[in-house]
């Protein structure tokens, strides 16, 4: 943090020059240096800069909280949200967790893109509250998810009113998805609620559609970027306790194995990843999901799901049949 | 509830690294720490120039944030555009309409089995006037292989002329039917040829200064897209970041200004454990790119078409043919109007022999 004049008492512009030419320009460097080695080199009293150092100490640090009270914390401000297929919710332990990154990964076609329009259309309409949704690979598509309200119900009023919780974004660049990500952290999501419920879940998909094209090569901004996401994303899920779903690509790796993208810096940020694959056999809605890492279950947990859980006809929850060609006859 | 506001550090502001680190360095840490400064102030103490100064501060002023749009918008805007028909009707039933606006649409398939031809219709069903249920839009058609033919697209737009001038029932249609002739149709089609990706990616640059010239353009298509990308041999990285840079601007193109963007890529073998697959080529992180894939592909003497990928419709194959007339269902017996051309003399300037049995 800078040091400015009017900080602390004691910390005004001549003491701030002095402290400049001597190459002390912020908080951190004022703290870390030595005070009597300071107070020779700028001509000022030790008892003045040991207690400017005290002043700024006490005004920045963070304090230590225990164990029960960071637990009491948690169980006030985390909510768990359903996605609205138990096979999902069973891997991640009944659903996504605010204050945390959950990872969707998989190749073309695997259905993370579908995954995400369940989720947010369950979470608006069942669960009333508005979800966020950053689109970022073009397609999502709304009448998607007015199909996916219309087999929850029948009223077209209740189905409006969960189209306009969910607030879309579409962006095709990095600095884009920087400027969005703290345009909402800055003051945006009080904006966003205004209307009715406020924001639970933010969806970025991909996140790897606008960062994979940076890295590698001759190019140093890649990584610095990544983190950069990955840290804004983190920030907004802890402070606003949102839960945070994210969408990867896939890579193969030198032996042939799928593997998440975006490398080894990035599987340290999601908290909890899931890998979606086609199934080669069976209707051509089947996906599987496996858990590839997680801090609450053992990995590797493999569920059978199908894509069109969330756009079945009424009476067949449970049922595996198309509900979506269903839907079409019916359809007006 | 809370008054928390996320502090946006200034390494992650859309500005040069060497600025970037100038002013971390002097210790600008947060964007709440350069706001209030003067351009004058901040080159002084950051020790970097008036102007470099005047484009940080701007970067920091959060005044551009996009606003959201809820999906009801997205719905409304959605229904706005129609979908782009491709004469064969199952096929458009499986897509929903067609070929959707705002969404970027591959093909993918052997040589020979009908890809160019899909695209030529394409050319033409989007210039079919709105009275009729078109778009009455125009097309850039970027040819990287030199598999277009004029003549070809000719027949097409005869066939298309043709198959309205029946349709048209009241004086709307029938003033419209005399801006849709075959002479309008081919000056509505853009063609650039590009050599190489050098010339495609730069012939793409250019693309948001034609888009905005032509407010008319509904379809882009690229045909294809695969081909001067399968020639890099050398630098299959490079290839990766090339494409997905490419798919990007294909995206923001179509999204940004409503155009449906429609792109060939070809089939490469793939070895899974002990089985060889046809796959589309480019690879997985160019199939993320299209919001839509379409499989052609012969099976014995039919000719098949499949969604592989789509976000809005479940995976389907239907019967397609190709005939004199275009692209078109399989079965013509449901399609009485296209019947009716075989036994007429055609009005078009070339004689062509009728491949129908």
């Amino acid at each position: 943090m800078k040091l400015s004049s009017g900080m602390c008492p004691g910390l005004d512009e001549n003491l701030l020059r002095s402290l400049r030419a001597a190459d002390i320009r912020t908080v951190e460097d004022l703290v870390s240096s030595d005070i009597e080695d300071l107070a020779q080199k700028c001509s000022v009293s030790y008892k003045a800069l040991f207690a400017i150092r005290r002043v700024l100490l006490a005004q920045n640090t963070a304090f230590p909280v225990s164990g029960a009270d960071l637990y009491e914390e948690l169980l006030s401000s985390t909510a768990i949200l359903s996605t609205g297929n138990p096979s999902l919710d069973k891997l991640l332990d009944s659903g996504l967790y605010t204050g945390e990154i959950t990872e969707l990964t998989g190749g073309p076609g695997s259905g993370k893109s579908q995954v995400c329009f369940g989720v947010a259309v369950h979470i608006a309409y069942q669960l009333k509250q508005s979800v966020i949704y950053i689109d970022t690979t073009g397609g999502l598509t709304a009448n998607r998810l007015l199909q996916m309200l219309q087999t929850e119900t029948n009223n077209t009023d209740e189905q409006m009113e969960a189209l306009q919780r969910i607030h879309t974004f579409r962006l095709f660049d990095v600095g884009a998805l920087l400027d969005c990500l703290y345009g909402l952290g800055g003051g945006g999501l009080h904006k966003v609620c205004v209307g009715g419920g406020s924001v639970k879940a933010l969806i970025v998909d991909s996140v790897s559609a606008v960062i994979a094209p940076l890295l590698g090569g001759k190019q140093n901004e890649g990584m610095s970027l990544m983190i950069q996401v990955a840290a804004a994303l983190k920030t907004m899920a802890k402070d606003f306790s949102v839960a945070v779903l994210v969408t990867n690509h896939v890579t193969r790796s030198s032996s042939g194995e799928v593997q998440p993208g975006l490398g080894v810096s990035w599987s340290h940020v999601p908290r909890t990843r899931i890998l979606l694959e086609r199934v080669e056999s069976g209707a051509s809605g089947r996906r599987s999901a496996t858990l590839i890492k997680s801090s609450r279950q053992a990995c590797l947990i493999k569920e059978d799901f199908d894509l069109q859980w969330w756009s079945r006809a009424e009476g067949e929850r449970g049922g595996e049949t198309s509900g979506k060609r269903k839907l079409d006859e019916t359809d007006t | 509830m809370n008054a928390v506001r996320m502090r946006r550090p200034v390494s992650s502001l859309s500005l040069g690294s060497s600025l970037k680190g100038k002013l971390v360095r002097a210790g600008f840490q947060f964007v709440t720490d350069m706001q209030d400064l003067n351009p004058e102030h901040l080159s002084a103490e950051a020790g970097v120039s008036q102007q470099e100064a005047l484009e940080a501060l701007q970067a920091a002023s959060s005044g551009h944030t996009v606003a959201p749009v809820t999906a009801l918008e997205l719905l409304q805007k959605e229904e706005e555009f129609r979908n782009i028909v491709t004469f064969c009707s199952p096929l458009d039933e499986a897509l929903g309409g067609g070929v959707p606006v705002g969404k970027v649409t591959e093909i993918c398939g052997a040589p020979g089995v009908g890809k160019t031809q899909l695209c030529l219709q394409l050319a033409v069903d989007v210039q079919v006037p709105a009275v009729f249920g078109g778009l009455g839009g125009q097309v850039l058609f970027v040819d990287t292989e030199g598999g277009f033919q004029v003549q070809r697209l000719v027949d097409l737009a005869g066939a298309a002329v043709h198959h309205c001038s029946l349709l048209a029932e009241d004086e709307e249609q029938r003033v419209a039917m005399t801006t849709f002739t075959v002479e309008t149709i081919l000056s509505n089609v853009f063609l650039v040829r590009c050599r190489d990706y050098v010339e495609l990616l730069a012939e793409l640059h250019l693309l948001l200064d034609f888009l905005s010239d032509r407010p008319r353009l509904r379809l882009l298509v690229i045909d294809s897209v695969a081909f001067p990308f399968l020639h890099i041999h050398d630098d299959l990285s490079q290839r990766t970041r090339l494409l997905q840079g490419l798919s990007l601007r294909l995206i923001a193109a179509a999204t940004d200004h409503n155009i449906a963007v429609v792109t060939t890529n070809h089939m490469t073998t793939r070895l899974r454990s002990s089985h060889v697959q046809l796959a589309p080529a480019l690879g997985d992180l160019w199939g993320h790119a299209p919001s839509i894939r379409l499989l052609l592909r012969w099976e014995e003497s039919r000719r098949l078409a499949s969604i592989i990928k789509s976000p809005g419709h479940m995976d389907a194959t239907v019967q397609y043919q190709i005939t004199c007339q275009g692209f078109r269902d399989a079965d013509q017996s449901e399609r009485p109007q296209s019947k009716r051309p075989r036994t007429q003399t055609d009005q078009s300037a070339s004689s062509r022999e009728n491949t129908r049995t």
